[in-house]
């Protein structure tokens, strides 16, 4: 049964483990222990989404993985203070605080300047941006896969997006 | 900068290119982006930037990991020399269940489904009742503008204007005396919200109003700026507060710190 929930999703249960550990070494380890989770968990699996199921594991995985080896880098809203923590999420999803350009010259981004765009965002928002873009899963999904509300799914993407423009449009 | 786009109008267009609208949202969005040029070069933008992030080299999965993680499965299951044996009973055990659950939890999939789209639907409408509130909270301050003058009663006495609140409303706040941060209470008037009056305060800096409404707590709207007035809001245990003025942001940003700060102690008769 393993075989038929887990590894269907290996690829992009590797993309996200890369995206959210920054290199392929690191993506592996989480990966290796996130299959090794799921194969364990796997009597406790009754969804029908095999895909979020496995990437939620991924997903957890990766961040303890992250706490444990380099705890710095994470910062999630239960880190924040309180006052950080509530403008976070009341936080306008367009936020009126960030320029956004009026063109973004993509043109002249390339491959590269995405990638170290994406690397900037606040884990928060890379993530859903990474699960919508390039794992390309639904709200419903990326709600269960982050275990927020799916208003806080939508108001991080729009956020993120806006982010993202800001950092593409400075390059000239 | 872009003009302010409403909130609920940002998740909507984000909702939209997500294809995350149902189809009748879609399709009025669609009419609207017809006539909108502003929504229509966001929606590019965002286009632009989707082809941006996916053109991003996808990583691959490398030789012989996914072999790895079978052999460190395997070394999982029951019979393993040093291998637990828990999992593989459990996988054993868990095998002849997992057909039956497959049409209740597709059902019941179905059905969550279901409420989850419409969880979209209801985000975005919880946004446009925030921003109709910041709207009619700017529509006091400028009728406010218009009338001869923006309050009801006049008075830079907060000890007059606090019991004016009282007399007319369930819930006043605190009216507080910023005089010495530059904001001077000129007083105070009943504003409308939905079908609820609201107090109002009024206060001027250099030839500027500050119109601040108070409504239940826990209703803070985003700050944005509406037909031309800056809107910031904040909200304390018993009120939600909601500036409007002409002012920069960053002057009322001086003014909810003032105010906040200024909040005097329930009084100690």
């Amino acid at each position: 049964m393993f075989d038929e929930v887990f590894l269907p999703h290996m690829a992009e249960a590797y993309r996200l483990a890369q995206w959210l550990t920054g290199n392929a070494n690191d993506a592996e380890d989480v990966v290796q222990d996130a299959a090794l989770r799921a194969f364990r968990g796997i009597r406790k699996f009754g969804a029908v989404n095999a895909r979020a199921w496995s990437l939620t594991i991924v997903r957890n995985t990766a961040y303890s993985w992250l706490m444990k080896n380099r705890p710095k880098s994470v910062v999630f809203t239960d880190d924040l203070s309180v006052t950080e923590q509530r403008e976070l999420e009341h936080e306008s999803p367009q936020g009126t605080r960030i320029e956004t350009p009026e063109e973004i010259s993509l043109s002249k981004a390339d491959a590269e300047d995405v990638q170290q765009a994406l690397a900037q965002l606040p884990a928060q928002y890379r993530e859903v941006i990474v699960l919508r873009e390039i794992n390309q899963l639904n709200y419903r999904d990326i709600a269960e896969i982050t275990n927020v509300p799916i208003g806080t799914v939508m108001s991080r993407l729009s956020r993120g997006r806006q982010y993202l423009m800001a950092l593409l449009g400075d390059r000239r | 900068m872009i003009a302010s786009m409403k909130d609920s109008d940002e998740l909507r267009l984000n909702a939209y290119c997500d294809g995350e609208l149902d189809a009748v949202s879609a399709i009025e969005f669609e009419r609207r982006m017809a006539d909108d040029e502003s929504l229509r070069a966001q929606y590019n933008r965002l286009l632009s930037l989707r082809r941006a992030v996916r053109s991003i080299p996808q990583y691959d999965v490398p030789p012989g990991l996914r072999a790895r993680i079978k052999s460190t499965v395997d070394a999982d299951r029951p019979g393993q020399v040093g291998g637990p044996g828990q999992a593989g009973r459990a996988r054993q055990a868990g095998g002849t269940r997992q057909r039956s659950w497959s049409f209740q939890a597709l059902a019941a999939a179905a059905v969550f489904g279901a409420v989850i789209s419409s969880s979209v639907m209801l985000t975005i409408a919880h946004y446009d009742l925030q921003d109709d509130v910041a709207r009619q909270v700017v529509a006091g301050h400028i009728r406010g503008q218009l009338a001869p003058q923006p309050f009801d009663v006049a008075s830079s006495n907060r000890h007059t204007v606090k019991p004016w609140f009282t007399s007319r409303l369930p819930e006043s706040p605190q009216v507080v005396d910023l005089a010495a941060q530059g904001f001077v209470l000129l007083g105070g008037r009943v504003d409308v919200v939905g079908h609820d009056p609201v107090a109002t305060i009024v206060y001027k800096h250099a030839a500027h109003t500050v119109s601040l409404t108070t409504l239940p707590p826990g209703r803070s709207v985003s700050d944005q700026a509406i037909a031309g007035y800056n809107v910031r809001s904040w909200s304390d245990a018993q009120f939600t507060y909601i500036a409007v003025s002409d002012l920069p942001s960053a002057d009322l940003e001086t003014f909810e710190r003032a105010f906040s700060a200024g909040s005097p102690a329930p009084e100690v008769k």
